[in-house]
């Protein structure tokens, strides 16, 4: 599971030296436990694939400066969402000044096939996995974003200081999605 | 009254604030293992939907972008005091008085390579980033210069003729430039961005932006940039 494999990588970064080459090592290791998540968080931003992975690249050259700055190392998977946040903040900023509008959510995916038993387990996952992201796309935005970051193994605090708002504001807004997304299950 | 926890004390719960209600109902962990399967199926679904690549040429690239930054002179803008560097190259034989760093022509005189109009302005500018000088070379370098009690990480070794303008890659264009002093390498940078917009816009010839870089880059730099180094 990713939150297993980003703590090791955290943990390996956290015995590591400083050596810049052991950093890239380093670096690397935390972009292939994160960089899936990232993309995920990044694309519930209506950030397109495209530009998502170029913002994923930025968080890691940047990470590379942080560390190698021996900055601290306390929480860095907050510490990359944060970044990556604020990359998503200006690539929208960027894209309203160009009049450009926010690139929708990508579709369900309700054609693809899965690794069920069944046909009949099939369709009840595919109706399932369709229902959970129609809910999660018609979410208001810092819903859908505390949602994602929750989804992702961020704790309540680290959301708060991802998406720059109250711990109070975190547990309201994932109350009402909580609630959307089983509610709708009933 | 309901007598069990909201959604958002069960988050917070496990979320690590304790409660002992949670742990002796029953109700409220199996509702609260409802909403972990459900964000794991959420995870899931966004994962099939996504079309996510495979990571390998997102690495392949990241690899290369750090190996880039590493090499890169971001570290000429470490601040490291400015008299330790002037005393530093004044022991090791660059020149620097109040004129400004300049190399041992003798050491280096600068040395071009064939090279046509076209080839030159291929890119639309000059690069910046420090070509990778294998390390033995480097170290020759600042043998030759003298550099063995100083830092040698407070000097760059830099080409005198920018490859960008036709500067061979040979131990006779490469020199120790310091880069704390006022006249450092990034405002030699500028000249070079400069000259190469000049040989480019056809204002230059490339031979004379060849040696006039070469024979005093502070002089060419007040002729064609400014007197003071921005």
């Amino acid at each position: 599971m990713s939150a297993f494999s980003s703590q090791t990588a955290i943990d390996l970064l956290r015995a590591a030296g400083r050596d810049p080459s052991t950093l890239e090592e380093e670096v690397v290791s935390l972009f292939d436990s994160f960089r899936t998540p990232l993309l995920r968080y990044l694309l519930a931003f209506r950030v397109p694939l495209s530009d998502a992975e170029e913002i994923v690249q930025d968080v890691f050259l940047l990470l590379f400066q942080h560390l190698r700055r021996d900055r601290s190392r306390e929480n860095l998977q907050g510490w990359i969402f944060s970044v990556a946040h604020k990359q998503a903040l200006k690539h929208h900023a960027r894209n309203k000044r160009r009049g450009e509008r926010f690139e929708p959510l990508p579709p369900s995916g309700d054609g693809q096939q899965d690794q069920a038993p069944g046909p009949e387990e099939q369709m009840y996952f595919n109706q399932q996995r369709a229902r959970l992201l129609s809910i999660f796309r018609a979410l208001p935005d810092q819903d859908r974003l505390c949602l994602s970051l929750r989804a992702e193994g961020l704790r309540y605090r680290e959301i708060a200081g991802v998406l720059g708002i109250s711990l109070g504001s975190v547990a309201n807004c994932m109350a009402r999605a909580i609630e959307r997304l089983t509610g709708g299950a009933v | 009254m309901n007598p069990h926890l909201t959604d958002r004390d069960l988050l917070l719960a496990a979320d690590g604030e304790p409660s002992a209600h949670l742990e002796n109902c029953a109700h409220c962990r199996a509702r609260l293992a409802e909403i972990e399967e459900m964000l794991g199926g959420l995870a899931d679904a966004r994962d099939l939907a996504s079309g996510i690549p495979s990571a390998a040429r997102a690495r392949t690239l990241l690899r290369a972008r750090l190996a880039q930054q590493r090499r890169a002179k971001v570290w000429r803008w470490r601040l490291i005091p400015a008299a330790a560097c002037v005393c530093l190259a004044m022991i090791v034989g660059v020149r620097v008085n109040a004129g400004g760093p300049r190399p041992d022509a003798r050491l280096t005189p600068g040395e071009t390579r064939p090279v046509t109009l076209s080839e030159v302005c291929r890119t639309s500018q000059a690069t910046v980033v420090v070509r990778d000088i294998p390390a033995d070379t480097q170290a020759q370098v600042l043998s030759e210069y003298g550099i063995h009690r100083g830092r040698p990480d407070q000097f760059e070794i830099d080409y005198l003729i920018t490859p960008d303008l036709g500067g061979a890659e040979s131990i006779r264009n490469l020199w120790p430039q310091p880069y704390t002093t006022r006249w450092n390498a990034r405002v030699k940078d500028q000249l070079e961005q400069r000259l190469h917009q000049m040989v480019c816009s056809g204002d230059l010839d490339l031979a004379t932006a060849q040696r006039d870089i070469a024979v005093d880059w502070i002089a060419a730099y007040k002729k064609y940039v400014g007197d003071r180094p921005m």
